[in-house]
């Protein structure tokens, strides 16, 4: 047990059931910055907002113009005019890469954003419900969550067709259990928590209890699946572009497509081409996901007291 | 549960907003063709009706005939059944891999714990894991097929003669036929698929077999049987290690969704003629009834795997009874 653990412990619980929810995410965090998951986190969230930083200035950041073919030599291996080289069509391979992330992240957003706007709402409901209603509802989510999630997304991506918001949409689907089932469980152990029964004495209704009493508790898991799910939707749309579902040609930037398309070159020794989208992929997802680790690790208080 | 999931399939197919129909086509077909096609699946009618249809087929194990381009004619099911083996051989593969990989990692890690070596164990687990998978088998492709050129890096056979069908799985195949060479090129076009996809996957291995290490070394048998002076080798390999893979295995199931939805990426980075690229190109090809058919054995496998875990877990673990 370390010396931040005991101090804890020694105070009253209701000091700890503080203020906002950022204070109640950021005061963990900043106390456990040593710690290795402290240190997990905040790298983490400094890559993600080194990529929001890319994405907002793409426009300026970017040192050629991506989308027009034939505007470059085609096939340049890296050099100092064109860091990361051009792909076969003579489009820099750098500002293709820098306009990724801002439709990557767009399509993340739009994803992860709608599953958390219905997850959670229902999660809330199911989990104080209780009952049939309850029975019903983890049934349908957890068959949903047992399906493929790229298969679910690439179908409902074929029927409702291309382009980001769609996309989004589409991978909407495999986040909605995810966010339903978190909810759901801590709703479940909020709900006998005496501060929730005294409301409920004290003549509260339930849609009071639940949105302001429950869901101010239950939101603080939030973070953890939000950069969890963002992580895996950046994969997924990547996937679903690079199955040729995904976007449509002219979008300005697109990793998935790109490293579909650099495939057909690797045979000939070009690797610039799916090496460079492949590793932006790669940063962010691993940036999200110590960022979802670390604060799983710092915020979910079973596993606090597990360690200790 | 396996009623459910057809639901939802036909509930993403036919309920959700947009003509399914339509957009296949995506504007290369007229309209009339389009209204055609409809008519002839049965789709203008109620979505009652079209549900009790669907269920019916699935249950007469009739999945109606195809109307893409490439398989014109032919049912549903005998080409479902052509490509199904090609994907098993790579999911068993895979997670051959992915298990081997994963647990000898995890344990590396759980026993050494907190060190250096425990730190890269984890690292590892976290990164392997949001590795884009077609990215990977990209990469190994560049690195084995072109520049070492030891492995193919497409397809599933590379000589003329393919093994004579019996089963389907060129593996079995080839040894029934009784040529080894046979077999040896099968497993080199295996090597690349199986490889990458069980390397994505074996991150979770990593990870779940590490912590429930760490869990049952903490456990009071374990004390007991170091008390009685047991060496800490011993300890793990004949106490702690069997009960770390009791979870894992309860866990396995959801690993097969993303095995499955991973097939499908590395099946297109790797030319791997199996049920993803049938979907796929009956996805482009607007071939309605397959997709469909396609999805439906993709439930099927899903819940035949979830069954068999179940009932694996209960031989392992005497205390699970149902």
């Amino acid at each position: 047990m370390t010396e931040g653990e005991s101090r804890r412990d020694k105070s009253y619980p209701f000091l700890e059931i503080p203020r906002s929810f950022l204070g109640r995410l950021f005061g963990p965090l900043l106390r456990e910055r040593k710690t290795l998951a402290g240190v997990l986190s905040w790298i983490g969230l400094g890559i993600f907002l080194a990529y929001i930083f890319l994405a907002v200035f793409a426009p300026l950041l970017a040192p050629f113009q991506q989308t027009q073919p034939f505007s470059n030599p085609v096939l340049q291996s890296p050099s100092l005019k064109y860091l990361m080289g051009t792909d076969n069509v003579g489009r820099d391979v750098l500002s293709r890469v820098v306009w990724g992330a801002r439709t990557s992240l767009e399509i993340m957003a739009i994803g992860v954003f709608i599953a958390l706007a219905i997850g959670f709402p229902i999660g809330l409901l199911s989990g104080y419900a209780g009952g049939m209603t309850d029975r019903i509802l983890v049934l349908i989510m957890d068959s949903i969550y047992a399906f493929p999630g790229l298969l679910l997304a690439a179908l409902i991506a074929a029927v409702i067709g291309k382009g980001v918001f769609n996309i989004g949409v589409a991978i909407t689907v495999i986040y909605v259990p995810l966010y339903f089932r978190v909810t759901r469980n801590q709703t479940l152990s909020v709900r006998e928590e005496p501060y929730v029964e005294a409301a409920r004495a004290l003549g509260a209704r339930s849609p009071t209890i639940i949105f302001s009493y429950i869901a101010h508790s239950v939101i603080i898991a939030v973070p953890v699946i939000f950069s969890l799910s963002a992580a895996d939707a950046i994969l997924t749309a990547a996937g679903l572009s690079y199955l040729g579902l995904g976007l449509e040609v002219d979008t300005p930037g697109d990793w998935g497509r790109d490293l579909s398309d650099a495939q057909q070159w690797i045979g000939v020794g070009v690797w610039w081409t799916s090496v460079f989208p492949g590793l932006m992929i790669i940063l962010l997802t691993v940036g999200l996901s110590f960022l979802g680790e670390g604060l799983n690790d710092i915020i979910n208080p079973n596993l606090r007291k597990e360690r200790a | 549960m396996l009623l459910i999931l057809l639901t939802v399939v036909f509930f993403v197919l036919r309920v959700i907003p947009g003509d399914p129909i339509a957009a296949l086509f995506a504007g290369r077909a007229p309209a009339i063709i389009v209204e055609q096609t409809r008519h002839a699946l049965g789709l203008d009618q109620p979505y009652y009706i079209q549900y009790l249809a669907y269920l019916g087929q699935i249950f007469t194990g009739n999945l109606g005939t195809s109307i893409g381009e490439l398989f014109k004619g032919q049912t549903v099911l005998s080409v479902l059944l052509q490509r199904l083996p090609a994907t098993i051989e790579l999911a068993v593969g895979s997670m051959i891999v992915a298990t081997t990989v994963g647990v000898l990692t995890g344990l590396v890690g759980g026993v050494n714990r907190d060190k250096p070596i425990d730190v890269l164990v984890r690292l590892y687990g976290t990164i392997i894991f949001v590795i884009p998978i077609f990215w990977l088998g990209e990469i190994l492709q560049l690195v084995f097929a072109v520049n070492l050129g030891w492995l193919p890096a497409q397809g599933r056979f590379s000589a003329v003669d393919p093994p004579t069908t019996i089963t389907g799985f060129y593996s079995i195949d080839s040894l029934l036929e009784g040529r080894i060479d046979k077999f040896i090129i099968t497993l080199q076009h295996l090597a690349l698929p199986c490889l990458t996809l069980g390397l994505v996957l074996s991150g979770f291995f990593t990870k779940t077999v590490r912590a429930n290490l760490l869990r049952t070394v903490n456990a009071d048998y374990v004390e007991a049987a170091r008390a009685r002076g047991i060496t800490f080798g011993r300890i793990i390999t004949r106490y702690a290690f069997k009960n770390a893979l009791i979870p894992v295995i309860t866990v396995l199931g959801l690993q097969f969704a993303i095995l499955f939805g991973g097939a499908v990426l590395t099946e297109r980075t790797f030319s791997w003629p199996g049920m993803g690229s049938l979907l796929l190109l009956s996805i482009n090809g607007a071939d309605y009834p397959m997709i469909q058919g396609a999805i439906v054995v993709y439930a099927f496998m899903i819940v035949i795997v979830s069954v068999i875990i179940d009932i694996v877990n209960g031989l392992i673990d005497p205390r699970v009874r149902y």
